[in-house]
């Protein structure tokens, strides 16, 4: 049926359009007469021309062309078009648009063209601009298809921040890629120039390092022209701001057909606190303004680009300091084992035959005997040189292995002074050694203090010349003070800061010799501040120097494992170098080169033991074999047994009769040893009888002298056994100068497996010695913990079953520290005894060892790098690994930003910063000033953090050494833990990007009051999504709600979702239902790609009732938290997810929202998880929901997301709305007796939907209007017409109103104000809660009363 | 522009005069209300007090109670269930007979 329609009615409005169309003469023309147009064209023409979008309407054959004012920009210089056939109109592009119109009016179905790139001006030039034309059929009034109908909408933006969205994330892809610079700007410049929509020119200039000068590092395009463009680089370098540039030459347009005319040159920055790294300029397509967005996209590009770059550094320099280290480290430990065995081994062959021929060649000529006296002299000095090194070399890896027992300093002080009495005296100088007894032992390492005493003196006897030496010892308080003065030469003033410098040696001195290595008084220092002492040195140039020692009393100072007694170390007789040494320095005498007397004519001076219990007797043999041999003297068996064990004599000889272990006892404990087993015997009896003699002799002993015996007959024994056994034990003397010149550990088991020989080696290695065999199974170095021992014990068994082998095996020394140790054996007779022994040796493989766990702590470092979120996490992970590599106490981390108080981390979360230690605060502090990655301290480092530095400190157990392969492997996970640090901060960075940007494309938005939204991206892998949520304003007040998901992560759902959200947009603003909007969606969904099987839920709310329509395309039900606490599902309404059955009718289902209920919808992303019912998620989200009923819907919402998060963040993308009846209530009216009215009705309205009950909603009625009469009356008696605002909000439980003026209230004085303080007496005695805030700016009005259930 | 305010004069049955107000009273329409409370009161013939009707009120705030305690000395006042709480608040229940008709 037709009915006649007003022309206003048609064409309402006062647009151009409206204005032409009603002056149009219409029947003329084949549309006809407005009055008897169809409905359905009445009611398309009237909507075209009332909306704010470009619309048009085709109709009739020739589909003639109706459009609205919006639709003007668009059609540009074909406008005026009315009513021309739509193929004239649109003649360039109607063989794409025409089918299309064809196909709507010829089956009656919607189609679409997507992000149509139309180029138009719109500003003043050629715009880049991206349209999306629907076309829906338009029926007469007999429902045949006779029209269409099309919405166009702007995808512009939405085109362009995809786009540039995908540009971010290639170059952000680029992360961790470039192993140098120039890989890193070329992988931009490839990365840009795909990119050329966005960026169609861009080149990167570097800094040169240490000038201002830039180079072209890359550029998107090859062209010399281009390339060689001015830009004023250095001018943004040095200023640090972008600069837009205009009025270059041609560069490439990219994807656009004008070349660009803005530039943009922008800083790149560098680390932070870093100069700038160089320059990026970033040519802007022609195509788009320079506006706000692609001014900060750019800047982002800048920002990628110097990430990358420094990144590339870093790595570079991260690199380059760890190859160092190790390169330095190795380097230094190779010398070290080099020196020890290249030197020590040809010294030890030097030396022993010298002595040999020393001895051998007594009478000799004095020449010959003057050289060899050289070669041994420079031998012993060699000898002494290499130990001091190695005493470095052991000091450095916290290995030398101190015995600190309680010594008289002043009797030892002075016997090792003593040592040097004749040399000084015989220099023509003073000798004073001033040494009281002190107060209490001190606790000193005998071997070190000799060495500090004899440096410093042969020091002293080496640059003086007249006057003398001093050593003076004193007590001073908890130290003992030695001093040792000389009048030398002194030491220049500008010497003295290098003096205890090691191979540090002061040239210009006037010295006794030109020979030293300038490592003696650097090794002294470190040798007192082994002693926890100090050394200090006073010196005047011309008078003389004086050397200070302090060495702390007691023992407090020192490691206790390193405690021994008194006595039970001998000082070794170290004397002998130095005081050869400085004997050399003097004036030759004869005497002392005169060759010993009567030395025997066979070899060197053998070493004879005596044992008799004696004295007498014993004194007579000394007497009598003094002159020929080495003698050493004992008053019984068991002292003789020790001291051959220790060092094996040439012979014994020894009485029989003797206490705790007589001579024939020592014979076969001795010949029960395999070390001593060859050591000859000289029995001495006063049992006269063959007997006697057999005996002695069975026992084993070589020879055999009956008391009284002459004094020529017992020297003609002694030289004949020494000879026999010098024969005999040549090769064995041998063999034990090599085994002892061995740098390996050397040892011999017996069959049962006791360790029965060790060399000097094994010793030092381990702490027990040739002194301390046989060592028995379990051996003392086995270690305490049970799994080791185990595996020692099979080992041992290996080496006790199988003919040879090697294994590794950690052990543990007798000062405690832990070894690993490589051992080889093999079985051996032995061609005496006939027995089998085991013969192997040990090798310390520590540091190997070491590396192996290196590697390993750096694997398990970057394990939990990669694995972090955050940056808390990473370092919280990393100090974790930390503390298991050095088996810390605990592990403190310390991160500087902006603020004074450092966050700290601790694998103790006990502590805090204000708990911690002043003295830990103060090694922090220390160590964030300490240079980067440099371990300082007792086992710190400083770091880079993304946000500040940080530093790291180990809190290691007591006495825990942290040597040198420690601070390496320090260095090295410190770096390794910043570059970590770097590449997630990049990260977050990158999230925050993304997040901005999907952001943008589900903006810009206004949201309705009473309405939160929230979206957040998967979180690992970071992915946007395709979830979206959308309020839509409709004409009528309604609101729109669409909460959607389509299927698939990453961009391309992200595109997808943009659209369908675009097209559920504009059905409901066409006033489609919620269920016919999702029909209509089936059908554009199905067209496109990717969004079959979306699921939506689309609603359409009436704020003022409550009442929602509303409709599901399979979605997850919503969730509606009632005021009573109960909970419901809005599961009505539901059919399958779109385009699954194109053409199906979807149902519709209305539930009105209660007052005070919220509404929560959501996608699956924030209830599902991985084995757990989807049920589960949904009654956890709700009861949180509920739970959350009395906090303001923003409020609720940021909390939803934050309880609801599984620990490691989202897994899928979340939207999420929620929506609390009613909104809250808004208004703003001038401040004037008269509005009050008004405003009060409105508000009465609003508590009426709140459901509030009648007496309280009138208490809050009276108590408002109280507030509002005192801003009209008070705040704005003065100045009238001002503003008042007023708002009001509800939650389930809690209802708030809030006045707020601009005047100031003045408080009730005078009789005036009696009513006025009536009004606030009212307001506190109807309101639960009332608050007023007058600043300058205004008062502010608060009121708030708990709604009381019904 | 006030807030509607409707006075009606009567009396009773027993010959108390009655002034009947119906609609909303705040500081827009309180000097009207004021005025037509002196009127009534000023028109007495007897020393009765004038009975104040405030049962067809909807709404009162402290202007309007400030113009009740002016004259607390020579009216009485009905009122609804609504606003008897703001007068026993204000305390005016405890100067002037005020009943509550339900």
């Amino acid at each position: 049926m037709r009915s006649p329609v007003p022309g206003g009615l048609v064409f309402p409005g006062n647009g151009e359009m409206a204005a032409r169309m009603r002056a149009y003469p219409w029947s003329e023309t084949s549309v006809g007469d407005p009055a008897t147009w169809p409905a359905g064209l009445a009611t398309a023409t009237r909507i075209c021309l009332t909306s704010r979008f470009p619309m048009i309407v085709w109709w009739g054959e020739e589909l003639s062309f109706l459009y609205n004012d919006a639709y003007l920009p668009l059609l540009g210089t074909n406008h005026p078009a009315l009513a021309k056939p739509g193929r004239e109109v649109w003649s360039e592009i109607w063989h794409i648009i025409g089918p299309m119109l064809r196909s709507v009016m010829e089956t009656g179905e919607a189609t679409w063209s997507e992000d149509l790139l139309l180029p138009l001006v719109r500003h003043g030039y050629l715009e880049e601009t991206y349209w999306t034309y629907s076309y829906s059929p338009l029926h007469d009034d007999d429902g045949v298809v006779r029209g269409v109908f099309t919405a166009v909408s702007d995808t512009t933006e939405r085109v362009l921040g995809e786009r540039r969205l995908a540009v971010l994330r290639d170059l952000g892809a680029l992360a961790g890629s470039a192993r140098t610079v120039d890989e890193a700007c070329r992988l931009v410049a490839e990365a840009l120039g795909r990119a050329g929509a966005d960026v169609p020119f861009a080149a990167v200039h570097l800094r040169r390092p240490g000038t201002d000068d830039l180079v072209l590092a890359s550029a998107t395009t090859d062209d010399p022209d281009a390339r060689a463009r001015e830009w004023p680089l250095r001018e943004v370098l040095t200023t640090d701001r972008l600069q837009v540039v205009e009025g270059f030459g041609p560069l490439p347009g990219g994807s656009w057909d004008a070349p660009p005319t803005q530039a943009v040159v922008l800083p790149l920055r560098g680390e932070i606190g870093g100069q700038n790294i160089g320059v990026v300029v970033l040519a802007a397509s022609a195509g788009r303004m320079l506006d706000e967005a692609y001014h900060s996209f750019l800047s982002l590009v800048a920002q990628q680009t110097a990430a990358l770059v420094n990144a590339a550094v870093a790595y570079q320099v991260q690199q380059r300091r760890a190859e160092e280290l190790a390169e330095l480290d190795r380097a230094k430990t190779t010398f070290f084992s080099n020196i020890s065995h290249e030197f020590r081994t040809p010294l030890a062959l030097i030396l022993g035959p010298t002595e040999e021929l020393r001895a051998g060649l007594a009478d000799a000529d004095p020449r010959l005997r003057e050289e060899l006296e050289v070669i041994h002299r420079n031998g012993l000095r060699l000898g002494k040189l290499v130990n001091t090194l190695l005493d470095f070399s052991r000091i450095e890896a916290g290995r030398m292995r101190a015995s600190y027992e309680p010594v008289d300093l002043a009797v030892h002080t002075a016997e090792l002074a003593g040592v040097f009495r004749s040399a000084i005296e015989k220099a023509g100088l003073a000798f004073e050694v001033d040494c009281p007894p002190l107060p209490a032992p001190v606790q000193v390492d005998r071997g070190m203090w000799e060495k500090v005493v004899f440096n410093l003196l042969s020091n002293a006897l080496k640059f003086t010349f007249d006057g003398g030496v001093r050593v003076r010892l004193r007590a001073d308080g908890d130290h003992a003070v030695v001093e040792v003065s000389d009048t030398g030469i002194g030491v220049p003033a500008s010497e003295m800061p290098r003096l205890f410098e090691r191979f540090h040696r002061i040239e210009s001195g006037r010295s006794r010799s030109n020979e030293g290595s300038g490592i003696g008084l650097a090794l002294v220092r470190e040798l007192v501040l082994l002693h926890g002492g100090e050394i200090t040195a006073d010196s005047a140039e011309g008078r003389g120097t004086t050397f200070t020692i302090r060495v702390p009393f007691g023992v407090a100072h020192l490691p206790a494992e390193h405690l021994a007694p008194a006595g039970s170390t001998t000082a070794p007789s170290g004397a002998n170098p130095f005081l050869q040494e400085a004997l050399r320095w003097l004036p030759a005498e004869p005497d002392q080169q005169a060759p010993p007397a009567a030395a025997p004519p066979t070899g060197g001076p053998a070493r004879v033991l005596i044992a008799d219990d004696n004295a007498d007797m014993r004194e007579y043999l000394e007497r009598l074999l003094r002159p020929f041999y080495e003698v050493t003297a004992v008053p019984d068996g068991e002292d003789a047994l020790a001291s051959a064990r220790t060092a094996p004599p040439d012979l014994i000889v020894s009485d029989v009769m003797m206490p705790r272990l007589d001579g024939l006892q020592l014979v076969a404990a001795l010949r029960a040893d395999p070390r001593t087993a060859g050591v000859p015997v000289l029995l001495l009896s006063a049992r006269a009888g063959q007997e006697a003699s057999i005996e002695g002799l069975e026992a084993g002993a070589d020879d055999y002298l009956v008391k009284p015996f002459a004094a020529a007959e017992l020297l003609a024994r002694v030289r004949a056994n020494v000879e026999l056994a010098r024969l005999r034990n040549h090769h064995a003397r041998w063999r034990t100068a090599l085994i002892e010149s061995l740098q390996e550990g050397f040892f011999v088991c017996a069959e049962d497996g006791s360790v029965i020989e060790v060399n000097g080696a094994f010793g030092r290695m381990l702490g027990y010695g040739p002194e301390g065999l046989p060592y028995h199974q379990p051996a003392p170095w086995w270690p305490a913990e049970a799994d080791a021992r185990e595996h020692i014990a099979r080992m041992l068994d290996r080496t006790l079953t199988e003919a040879g082998g090697t294994y590794t095996t950690p052990v543990t020394t007798r000062d405690g520290r832990r070894l690993w140790l490589a051992t080889s054996f093999n079985h051996v007779r032995d061609p005496d005894t006939k027995h089998t022994v085991i013969v192997g040796t040990v090798r310390d493989v520590t540091a190997e060892h070491f590396a192996v766990q290196r590697e390993t702590a750096v694997g398990a470092v970057s394990v939990r790098l990669a694995g972090a979120a955050n940056l808390t996490e990473a370092l919280a992970g990393a100090a974790e690994e930390l503390r298991d590599v050095w088996h810390a106490r605990r592990v403190l981390t310390a991160v500087w930003g902006d603020s004074d108080v450092p966050t700290l981390t601790s694998t103790d979360p006990a502590i805090t910063w204000a708990t911690l230690p002043p003295s830990i605060r103060d090694t922090l502090t220390a160590l964030r000033e300490s240079p980067l990655l440099i371990p300082v301290g007792d086992a710190g480092i400083a770091l880079d953090h993304p946000e500040g530095r940080v530093a790291l400190w180990l809190d290691l157990s007591e006495h825990r050494p942290f040597a040198q392969e420690d601070r390496t492997l320090l260095a090295l996970l410190g770096g390794h833990l910043g570059q970590g640090l770097h590449r997630i901060h990049q990260v977050d960075q990158q999230r925050k990007t993304a997040l901005a940007l999907q952001h943008a494309i589900l903006g810009p938005f206004h949201l309705p009051t009473g309405f939160a939204v929230r979206y957040e991206p998967a979180a690992r892998p970071l992915e946007v999504g395709g979830d979206w949520y959308d309020t839509v304003a409709l004409a009528d007040g309604r609101i729109g709600i669409v909460v959607g998901d389509c299927v698939g992560h990453g961009l391309d759902a992200a595109a997808v979702m943009g659209q369908l959200r675009s097209a559920c947009r504009a059905l409901l603003l066409q006033d489609n239902g919620p269920a016919r909007t999702l029909m209509a969606l089936d059908v554009f969904a199905a067209t496109l790609s990717g969004a079959r099987c979306t699921t939506v839920f689309c609603g359409v709310l009436n704020p003022d009732t409550g009442e929602l329509v509303y409709s599901s395309a399979g979605h997850p039900p919503g969730i509606l938290s009632l005021p009573d606490g109960a909970r419901e599902l809005l599961e009505d309404g539901r059919s399958l997810p779109l385009a699954v059955r194109v053409g199906a009718h979807r149902p519709e289902a209305t539930r009105v929202v209660p007052p005070r209920a919220t509404i929560l919808l959501y996608t699956d992303g924030l209830v599902e998880r991985r084995r757990r019912s989807l049920v589960t998620g949904i009654d956890q989200a709700a009861q949180a929901v509920t739970e959350g009923s009395g906090v303001p819907v923003d409020d609720l919402a940021t909390d939803l997301m934050s309880s609801l998060a599984p620990p490691g963040g989202y897994e899928d993308d979340v939207a999420l709305l929620l929506y609390r009846h009613p909104a809250p209530l808004e208004m703003s009216f001038t401040a004037a007796a008269a509005h009050l009215a008004p405003v009060r009705h409105a508000l009465r309205d609003w508590l009426t939907r709140c459901d509030l009950p009648d007496p309280q909603a009138q208490a809050v009625l009276v108590a408002a209007g109280e507030a509002c009469s005192n801003a009209v009356e008070h705040g704005h008696r003065d100045t009238p017409g001002r503003t008042v605002t007023l708002s009001a909000l509800v939650t389930v439980d809690d209802l708030r109103v809030t006045v707020v003026d601009t005047g100031s209230w003045k408080p009730p004085t005078g009789t005036d104000d009696d009513h006025r303080g009536r009004g606030l007496l009212l307001m506190r005695e109807l309101m639960d809660d009332v608050s007023v805030v007058t600043e300058p700016t205004g008062t502010t009005v608060d009121l708030h009363t708990r709604i009381s259930p019904r | 522009m006030t807030t509607p305010l409707r006075f009606t004069s009567t009396e009773t049955a027993e010959g108390t005069p009655v002034l009947k107000v119906s609609g909303e009273i705040d500081m827009s329409n309180s000097d009207d209300f004021n005025h037509e409370l002196r009127g009534a009161l000023a028109h007495r013939t007897t020393e009765t007090p004038l009975l104040v009707d405030l049962t067809a009120v909807d709404y009162l705030d402290s202007a309007a109670l400030a113009v009740l305690f002016e004259h607390v000395a020579s009216i009485t006042v009905d009122t609804n269930k609504m606003l008897e709480p703001i007068l026993r608040i204000c305390g005016l229940s405890d100067i002037v007979p005020v009943r509550v008709i339900r």
